[in-house]
């Protein structure tokens, strides 16, 4: 007699492999997305509900829910506004002379020369030095009574009086921007260095063929291959730069009358020497607006990077 | 039976050794330790928070601190070092996170805001009951009383005066300046040190940080006017802003002041003096040390500020303080470290080191203080002392810094009229008088 086996029916997964192939995938993501969250989303959260109280942490008495009152005082404090103009002074002078003498400083690199190795490692030491310690150095180079810039140019014979860098409204601002390019310049020299080491040179010497010029070269096979990475390293650069107080923190503290001042330094000031938490947290978060608004504008005017990939 | 679990002579021998070691390590603790010193059962170490501006204060205060741990053994004072700067901060966040240190070393401009925080340790019990009560100066106690509230230990005291340089004097000739010169001598004196073609200049003029609004402030004292007058703002009256316009014109119009006094801080004036570059200056006595090590002790002295027209002259009185906080762990461990700051040779030792002022009026009598020419124009000045108006509502602090500064810094370079400056700081301390 045979025995007829019936297959039994394959019990349907709970889950289909599809969806836990996904939901293991998305399960790789959630120590780095928790990490993100507790550091980064939470922060913002709290900042912005912080924003809508009055917490001035020497006057525990009156906090209270205030709505919108920080943002009202926000729009009528003249600071708020020379802040912010400061800030595209000071973000935007020193970021595009950074890349025009950074990029000009990679393609020096980039050229073969005795040493090439010692000049690539001394270009890097700004950028290594600390942001603070970069401050306390120049404020010495700057002082007008004994430091090293004005008895240069005095000695040269370039000025007969000592000029006051970072004391004088009209000329504090350019110190600092201009200090703040000696520091960033290596950090775009290394970045657009790397990506000219990338350049295939058969496109250069097929061009050279074909009778392009340095400039077309530059401008038709240099540029645009390093375009994803200039558009990152800018758009990377004029956030960090934007969010920098330190330089301005030390060598001017914001001053004179202001003249220094950008957002963040006076954020810095409304929340640790008035303890104004609440008004401070205000304008963190308008500088988190600006700073997304400009990022999203910024990619969208470069066209990102996705596409020249 | 389970071998396990019976007690063999030898675990019995065993238990009794370690129950030995243990006993003897536990011996009269409270004498000559036995292996290792002992801190009573409990008793936690005072965390203490203390601001750096320099590597002479780590230095004293580490042998003060080990001295007072090695004379007893309950429990042993931390240290932590802040750099001066970042201590305000870093109490701040403390305070705001719910773990500040037990005690700090503060200014009494900080302590009134962190007194409004709910943060600061009722302390008026204990500083009454104390030895020295009765001779800490009246001025110093008012400095660290809020609402009727002993708050702090003032460790020493803080009074403006001028320094000058008495090598250039002899060198130009001119007649030293006596403790009653007036408003007049002041700039006489100060013209005649300007030779701004050789980078020198009369008068260092601060034009960065609190005391950048300060020590103007005190001019308007010495011009009749004052800062709070009936319970209302009166720092734009007339008076107040005649005297500030003649304190800017040292720069504006006499010229008598470095080109960088708009942004001159501490360490510039301090500097600029010591090089040469300036020939007098405006602080407290907390520099005449560095002095002494730049310029030499028998090159410079110290005067009281200059009288007014009205007659009249005041020197902000501050006090550096020792504060503890509510939420200490051993408030009574704190209490006796402060107090042990304040005995007779910790007290001199830390004063007379850093070359302050110390708040007890025995200790201020001493040849070490009184017979001091470089601290004279600041013993001198006691007479004329006041509590600084400033102090009167914890917000005025942080506001003198935000406003106040960049409104001077404006007005020393002409940028802003004196009027204008004074009105609109009266406007922003009216809004912080709650």
């Amino acid at each position: 007699m045979t025995t007829l086996t019936l297959a039994r029916p394959r019990t349907r997964p709970l889950i289909s492999w599809r969806v836990r192939k996904l939901l293991i995938g998305y399960s790789y993501l959630v120590p780095a997305a928790f990490c993100l969250l507790a550091t980064v989303v939470v922060p913002i959260i709290l900042a912005i509900r912080m924003s809508l109280y009055a917490d001035v942490l020497y006057k525990p008495q009156d906090y209270r829910f205030i709505g919108l009152g920080n943002y009202l005082r926000l729009i009528e404090d003249p600071v708020f506004w020379l802040s912010l103009r400061n800030s595209v002074v000071w973000v935007f002078g020193s970021v595009i002379l950074q890349f025009v003498f950074g990029f000009a400083a990679a393609l020096l690199l980039q050229q073969a020369f005795r040493g090439r190795a010692l000049v690539r490692t001394l270009t890097l030491l700004p950028w290594i030095i600390p942001g603070v310690v970069v401050g306390l150095i120049w404020e010495w180079l700057y002082q007008p009574n004994y430091g090293v810039i004005n008895d240069l140019l005095i000695r040269l014979g370039l000025m007969s009086e000592r000029i006051a860098w970072l004391s004088s409204p009209d000329l504090a601002m350019a110190a600092v921007v201009f200090t703040n390019v000696w520091r960033g310049i290596p950090f775009f020299a290394i970045m657009l260095l790397a990506g000219l080491q990338a350049v295939p040179d058969e496109l250069y010497e097929a061009a050279h063929v074909d009778g392009a010029g340095v400039f077309s070269r530059f401008w038709h096979i240099t540029l645009p291959l390093l375009r994803p990475i200039i558009v990152v390293a800018t758009a990377t650069r004029i956030i960090w730069t934007f969010n920098y107080a330190d330089l301005i923190f030390v060598m001017t503290g914001g001053g004179p009358a202001n003249a220094t001042q950008i957002t963040s330094s006076y954020t810095l000031l409304q929340a640790y020497s008035s303890l104004d938490f609440g008004y401070a947290a205000a304008l963190s978060v308008v500088l988190l607006v600006v700073m997304l608004a400009f990022t999203w504008a910024y990619l969208r005017v470069t066209k990102g990077v996705e596409e020249t990939e | 039976m389970d071998e396990g679990a019976s007690l063999s002579r030898r675990k019995l021998l065993h238990a009794l050794g370690a129950t030995g070691v243990i006993a003897a390590a536990d011996l009269a603790w409270w004498d000559e330790p036995l292996i290792f010193p002992r801190r009573a059962w409990g008793a936690e170490p005072v965390r203490f928070q203390w601001s750096v501006p320099e590597p002479t204060r780590i230095a004293l205060m580490n042998s003060l601190a080990e001295r007072f741990n090695q004379s007893q053994k309950d429990f042993a004072v931390a240290i932590e070092y802040v750099p001066q700067a970042q201590a305000r901060q870093k109490l701040i966040s403390a305070i705001t996170g719910g773990s500040p240190p037990d005690l700090c070393q503060a200014w009494d401009n900080w302590i009134g805001q962190f007194n409004g925080m709910g943060a600061v340790e009722d302390i008026t019990a204990r500083a009454k009951a104390w030895k020295y009560y009765a001779d800490v100066a009246p001025t110093a106690w008012q400095t660290v009383t809020i609402n009727d509230k002993i708050i702090s230990l003032p460790l020493s005291v803080t009074l403006d005066g001028i320094y000058y340089r008495t090598d250039r004097l002899k060198e130009l000739g001119l007649k030293a300046p006596t403790p009653d010169w007036t408003w007049d001598e002041f700039l006489a004196l100060a013209k005649a040190f300007t030779k701004a073609d050789k980078n020198q200049y009369g008068f260092g003029m601060r034009g960065s940080g609190t005391w950048a609004l300060l020590y103007p402030s005190e001019y308007c004292y010495a011009n009749g006017a004052e800062v709070l007058k009936d319970g209302k703002v009166a720092i734009n009256s007339q008076e107040a802003i005649d005297a500030l316009e003649w304190y800017l014109d040292l720069a504006l119009k006499h010229k008598v002041t470095p080109p960088s006094a708009a942004t001159d801080g501490f360490v510039e004036i301090v500097e600029t003096f010591g090089r040469g570059v300036t020939s007098m200056y405006q602080h407290n006595s907390g520099s005449s040390g560095q002095q002494k090590k730049n310029v030499g002790a028998e090159n410079f002295a110290t005067l009281p500020v200059p009288i007014g027209p009205a007659k009249k002259r005041a020197s902000f009185w501050f006090s550096e303080t020792l504060t503890m906080f509510k939420g200490a762990k051993n408030k009574e461990g704190a209490w006796q470290f402060m107090s042990f700051m304040l005995d007779d040779e910790p007290s001199q030792k830390y004063c007379s080191t850093l070359g302050l002022l110390p708040a007890r009026k025995s200790l201020l009598d001493r040849p070490e203080f009184a017979g001091d020419p470089a601290l004279a124009g600041f013993v001198q000045s006691f007479p004329i002392g006041i509590v600084s108006p400033y102090l009167a509502y914890p917000g005025w602090g942080g506001r003198i810094d935000s406003d106040g500064v960049p409104l001077i810094q404006q007005a020393m370079l002409g940028k802003i009229s004196a009027k204008d400056c004074l009105d609109r700081f009266a406007e922003i301390l009216k809004k912080e008088m709650s």
